[in-house]
């Protein structure tokens, strides 16, 4: 057995790729991130000039500086006003985030559900598929105004939307990559005497994993887009409530600093989703 | 080097694996598209027999190979393990030409989880996994991702995992076609000397004539598709105590891959 050993330790491995030196990786990160806050520099000082060259009149087009100014008006407490609308900033973006997490959560729920379903049973695909891609094709606002008769305008109607939009993507990707499942590792796993439910989850599911993991960032991002509509009624407070409501007083400036809101936490959000696939599945892109 | 090395546990080997074809034939398709694959083959081959199966491409060697495995059921003829019809995972541990690992377990996890669909219970497959391991020559790799190990290291786990279900008998489709010289030789050897250790039955498939030889008690050269028979010898060289190299320039041996390399290169002309 020893000399077996030693032997396969001098097999050298091909696989692993050590990549560059953590210095020189480092070093190029910090690299990119100067890039990215150098490119948003200039897109400031573009947009504080198209300002200054008064185009556009303000109520229009509002300074880099006014936007700033609503971010602290509505972060703050002024003459007894409470940021916007009685709730500050923060409170808007989080309200609306638990929207987008709770809906986002039955969406990928349900969508997990259904793809699996589509995945291993056939007819279940063929009666089921043209309706996902019916429903993915509504613009979530259409179904909205049914979604307010039926549940009213409370929460519920707002969370049911957000679950609606973010169901068919993950749906898709988690049927296609069951069907996709490869023969090889199928077969691999009942040559190990797995039953077909045990191949399944040990084999079928796990190999989907990258695929559902890419419809689950769209299905968030899809259920991000769809906040607007989703809190275009009684939407307040929300930040697309504050968003619309400051729509209704001409105040863009407030409605820009919503776009930002939005826009910079979907970043932080995506990220924080990237970095989650990265723990779940460090195979993607390896085998 | 030896001393600190713990003594291999025995692999609790059950005595079978005994093979018996009668006139058994594979046709892939249906009616007028379906292509004759293999046969008539008919064979008996008793328990303990290293067989290898070697043939032209194409000439339904792996096709045989996957009806002993039970992943396909002869379209004629009747095909027994130890007296049943083959099922998959019942009867045999298979390996394949890609090591065919699951990215998303460990080494150790790859071969744990065969251990858990052969029914073992789950505080002894770790410990049953660093054996295993161990007796295809890896150890201290169990924590590795599997991309992470060489080819040859990937298909010592593939091996590791087809012993897991402690078949009497272990199916291999050509496993080591893809590996460098080198290390498809040191392989060979580690597979010999596990399948002496184990008593383990075997049909190894492959297009090598010295991989035959040197792995075979018993060598099958088929003929061009369909497949048949077109010898059957009996290698009786030593299958253990003595070195590879000795064995490899023993004329005996010479003798064996003379005979097998013509019939093979005269049904492939």
């Amino acid at each position: 057995m020893t000399t077996l050993l030693a032997r396969a330790e001098e097999e050298a491995p091909t696989g692993a790729a050590p990549g560059r030196p953590r210095l020189a990786r480092s070093a190029s990160r910090w690299r990119r991130v100067g890039v990215r806050i150098l490119a948003t520099g200039v897109l400031l000082a573009l947009w504080q000039l198209l300002y200054s060259l008064q185009i556009w009149s303000p109520v229009l087009l509002p300074s880099p500086g006014a936007v700033w100014e609503a971010l602290v008006r509505t972060s703050t407490t002024n003459d007894g006003v409470v940021g916007y609308q009685g709730h500050y900033l923060i409170d808007h973006l989080g309200i609306s985030l638990g929207r987008i997490g709770l809906g986002s959560l039955f969406g990928v729920a349900a969508g997990l559900v259904v793809g699996l379903l589509m995945g291993t049973l056939p007819w279940v695909r063929v009666v089921v598929e043209p309706w996902v891609t019916f429903l993915r094709t509504l613009p979530p606002l259409a179904y909205f105004s049914l979604l307010i008769i039926w549940l009213g305008i409370d929460e519920s109607p707002k969370i049911w939307l957000l679950g609606i939009a973010a169901m068919p993507p993950v749906a898709v990707a988690t049927a296609a990559a069951v069907v996709g499942a490869p023969a090889t590792l199928v077969e691999a796993a009942r040559a190990m005497g797995a039953s077909r439910w045990q191949t399944t989850i040990s084999v079928v599911l796990p190999s989907a994993l990258p695929e559902i993991s890419t419809g689950v960032r769209l299905a968030v991002g899809i259920a991000y887009s769809s906040l607007v509509a989703a809190e275009t009624v009684n939407g307040l407070p929300g930040i697309g409530g504050m968003i619309r409501q400051a729509q209704a007083f001409n105040q863009s400036d407030v409605v820009i600093l919503g776009l930002f809101a939005i826009g910079i936490s979907g970043l932080l959000i995506d990220a924080a989703l990237r970095a989650v696939e990265r723990r779940v599945v460090p195979w993607r892109g390896r085998a | 080097m030896a001393s600190d090395q713990p003594a291999a546990t025995p692999l609790t080997t059950p005595r079978g694996g005994a093979l018996s074809l009668r006139g058994v034939e594979h046709d892939y398709g249906q009616g007028r598209d379906a292509v004759h694959a293999l046969g008539p083959v008919t064979l008996e081959v008793p328990a303990g027999e290293s067989l290898v199966l070697v043939g032209p491409s194409g000439c339904g060697k792996s096709t045989l190979l996957r009806l002993v495995a039970g992943f396909e059921t002869p379209t004629r003829g009747t095909l027994t393990v130890d007296g049943d019809q083959p099922e998959p995972g019942r009867q045999a541990g298979v390996v394949f030409q890609q090591a065919r690992l699951f990215p998303w377990r460990t080494v150790g996890g790859n071969v744990e989880l065969a251990l858990r669909l052969a029914g073992v219970a789950r505080e002894e497959r770790r410990a049953r996994a660093g054996e295993l391991l161990a007796r295809v020559g890896l150890e201290g790799v169990a924590g590795r991702r599997t991309w992470e190990v060489s080819g040859g290291q990937q298909q010592r786990i593939a091996i590791a995992r087809a012993l897991a279900g402690a078949h009497p008998l272990l199916l291999l489709d050509e496993p080591f076609a893809a590996l460098d010289a080198l290390t498809r030789e040191r392989l060979q050897e580690d597979l010999r000397g596990v399948s002496a250790q184990t008593g383990l039955s075997s049909v190894f498939v492959t297009h090598s004539v010295d991989e035959a030889v040197f792995l075979a008690s018993r060598v099958i050269v088929l003929t061009r598709a369909p497949g048949t028979v077109a010898l059957d010898v009996a290698v009786d060289l030593p299958r253990t105590g003595v070195e590879p190299d000795e064995l490899r320039g023993s004329p005996e041996y010479a003798a064996f891959r003379a005979e097998i390399g013509a019939a093979v290169r005269t049904v492939a002309s």
